[in-house]
């Protein structure tokens, strides 16, 4: 079997030579991640991070880090906008450290903020827990489902229903989601080959399904998969495999399905039954790029988001020196355990919430 | 529809904002950012124009030369959902022609097929209007330039089931399949437009199963037709063992040789249904079942092997346990 999938070496090196640039600056051409720089340092951080390279970040610059992305948070319980921005984008010098007409919260860059500064060993002391979780109780739809902002400047979809859960998990407080309602969201996205969509009637995605199976995970509910359904689920992932990754039935294998697909089944328990993992291996490698960083596909210039995921995917196939993650947040398990303390630390009273500082 | 594309800079000196006269009054506000992380080196236009946009929306001004501006704002980044924002802010404000506005969003979606900020863009358009008559074809175009895209899909069946457009829906949908018959986005949107329609009843289960053999015949390893054939198998009271039609097919494709991992997979759950209901006398026993894992997971798909011993070690504790519908697999 060796020769048969002979294929490039893994360049840990290399990757982290490239994400540490990424935290630093990203090329002109890249102008539409603008409005969610805080998504692409959690990639670059992240990717670090399962490198076990977070050390390559000077102390100084790991306070910096920290101090952006504080500067971008948002405490408003009067339009319910808290959250973390995105960029500093719609903020100046006169609307600094006030409420401002589009100085809103986005969920997923207050999930991506609040997972930087957990891999940067942050004590989330100057996170304002009551009000964002209070923002984003109002972000969730009747249907179930969440949206990114308020005012109805964006869609909604599974994929926001998981940084919700992911936000709850990480501030330990899941009064912002009526999670019945989730459930039955969740529950309704389930497509007739088993997988689940980003909105009902959706094609089964692997992205979704991690997103659907991650949020029920993180709050306690896996049972809410009942038997039949998850060996039909695990049937249609399985098949997601063949000779790497993809993330939708008759579609080619890409990068980042290691890690949706993967980690779908992870979260359903069935990883293993990959194994043996080299042959899903070797098209990942192909998609590295030769000055660092992996890509969708072969030939491809690399992006934050391949790299960081494909180092994920790579993770849960146990190539060496990659950290283990926990799954269900994609976080360092270190990370993960840092925050397990810090909530032995705030302990259960909801009280303890009310001590946070206001920004 | 009118077409935004016509009015490209192709050829014409750029003229900055800073520079142009009709903006003289405004102030430009720059980013508030003492130490970038993740810089991106923006380009002198794309500075100029956003210091502009934050200008405008400090002052909260919803004028003509604003709207002009988030159009050139998009240009530069159309996944910035703040500008598409405030761009609606300002339509509503002064009370423009929303057709218009249909087609300069139709224009940027066929160049920006992949983004979710411009099909938000759109569907809220749609909604003000209470119109959706053009969904259908701005949504074909997409498809036609990749069958498979998500957000085409996904806006195309938000507008079908919002505005109960099913009419005609199931013939676009039957060309697609006879285009290419793996195409899962289309074998999904049948599914979507029965089960909204006229629902699976018995008669069209029945003949929604007989059309899916068919394409099964023409390519036996496409994953899409058999995970269809599942999904209306859902709808019955028989089960996949218990269609006779499905059982005949299986069986004959099985005896000509025919060694689709799909085919035998689907023996392996008539299997599994017959153990776990504790059926003896049939054709869908325990060792047949085992029988078959073994062959999928040694020659036919061995690139799953372990998922294979997996599904027959599940198949044994089935028949340990049999008739007890809660273990069923």
């Amino acid at each position: 079997m060796n020769e048969a999938f002979a294929c490039p070496d893994f360049q840990p090196k290399l990757h982290k030579r490239l994400l540490k640039h990424i935290l630093r600056e990203i090329p002109r051409n890249d102008g539409t991640s603008d409005p969610n720089r805080v998504v692409i340092a959690h990639f670059a951080v992240l990717g670090l991070g399962i490198l076990g390279e977070l050390d390559c970040i000077s102390d100084a610059e790991k306070e910096k880090l920290i101090s952006w992305v504080y500067s971008l948070q948002v405490v408003d319980d009067d339009e319910l906008v808290s959250g973390f921005q995105g960029s500093p984008l719609m903020n100046t010098k006169e609307n600094r450290d006030k409420n401002a007409p589009y100085k809103w919260g986005h969920i997923t860059n207050t999930y991506s903020s609040l997972a930087i500064l957990l891999l940067l060993g942050d004590d989330l002391s100057r996170v304002n827990r009551k009000s964002i979780t209070k923002s984003m109780k109002a972000l969730q739809n009747e249907d179930g489902s969440y949206t990114a902002t308020r005012l109805g400047g964006t869609e909604s979809d599974m994929r926001f229903v998981f940084c919700a859960a992911c936000i709850s998990y990480m501030l330990k407080d899941w009064s912002g989601v009526n999670i019945k309602s989730m459930i039955e969201y969740i529950h309704n996205c389930i497509s007739y080959e088993q997988g689940f969509g980003q909105i009902e009637g959706c094609e089964g995605h692997s992205g979704s399904t991690f997103c659907a199976l991650a949020s029920l995970y993180l709050s306690n509910n896996m049972d809410q998969i009942s038997d039949v359904h998850k060996e039909r689920l695990i049937r249609w992932l399985v098949n997601k495999v063949n000779y790497g990754f993809s993330g939708r039935t008759n579609k080619p294998v890409d990068t980042c399905y290691s890690f949706w697909t993967g980690g779908a089944l992870h979260l359903l328990g069935a990883y293993e039954l990959l194994a043996p993992y080299e042959v899903h291996r070797h098209k990942i490698m192909y998609t590295q790029y030769k000055n660092g960083g992996l890509a969708k596909f072969e030939n491809y210039p690399p992006d934050p988001l391949h790299t960081c995921l494909g180092l994920a995917g790579l993770s849960m196939m146990k190539i060496d020196p990659l950290e283990d993650i926990f799954v269900p947040l994609i976080i360092t398990r270190k990370a993960h355990e840092h925050l397990k303390s810090l909530h032995d630390k705030w302990g259960d009273s909801p009280e303890e919430n009310e001590k946070c500082l206001v920004l | 529809m009118s077409s935004a594309s016509s009015d490209e800079d192709v050829g014409t000196e750029h003229i900055f904002y800073r520079d142009k006269p009709q903006w003289k009054d405004i102030h430009p506000i720059s980013q508030d950012e003492d130490e970038p992380v993740v810089a991106i080196d923006y380009s002198p236009e794309f500075t100029d124009v956003f210091d502009y946009f934050r200008a405008i929306v400090t002052k909260g001004e919803k004028s003509e030369r604003a709207l002009a501006l988030t159009q050139d704002a998009v240009k530069l980044n159309p996944a910035n959902y703040s500008v598409w924002q405030y761009r609606r802010e300002i339509l509503k404000e002064l009370n423009k022609d929303l057709h218009e506005e249909l087609g300069f969003i139709e224009a940027v979606i066929m160049k920006q097929p992949k983004n979710y900020q411009v099909w938000q863009h759109r569907r809220v358009l749609v909604e003000w209007l209470n119109d959706a008559k053009y969904e259908k074809d701005v949504t074909e175009h997409a498809i036609q330039k990749d069958a498979k895209n998500y957000h085409a899909w996904q806006h195309r069946q938000w507008a079908i089931k919002r505005f109960s457009l099913y009419d005609n829906e199931f013939d676009f949908v039957e060309k697609l399949i006879e285009i290419d018959v793996r195409n899962n986005s289309a074998w999904n949107h049948r599914y979507f437009v029965i089960n909204n329609s006229t629902g699976f009843t018995e008669n069209v289960v029945d003949r929604e199963i007989k059309f899916t053999l068919n394409q099964i015949k023409k390519a036996t390893e496409n994953e899409s037709s058999w995970n269809y054939l599942r999904g209306l198998v859902l709808h019955t009271s028989e089960g996949l063992s218990g269609n006779k039609y499905i059982t005949s097919f299986c069986e004959d494709l099985y005896t000509s040789g025919n060694r689709s991992p799909f085919l035998l997979s689907l023996i392996v759950d008539m299997c599994s249904e017959q153990v776990s209901k504790g059926v003896v006398d049939t054709e869908y026993k325990l060792e047949r079942g085992k029988a078959l894992c073994e062959e999928l997971a040694s020659k036919v798909d061995p690139i799953r092997t372990n998922y294979w011993k997996y599904v027959a070690k599940n198949l044994e504790k089935c028949a340990e346990t049999c008739g007890d519908f809660s273990k069923i697999i």
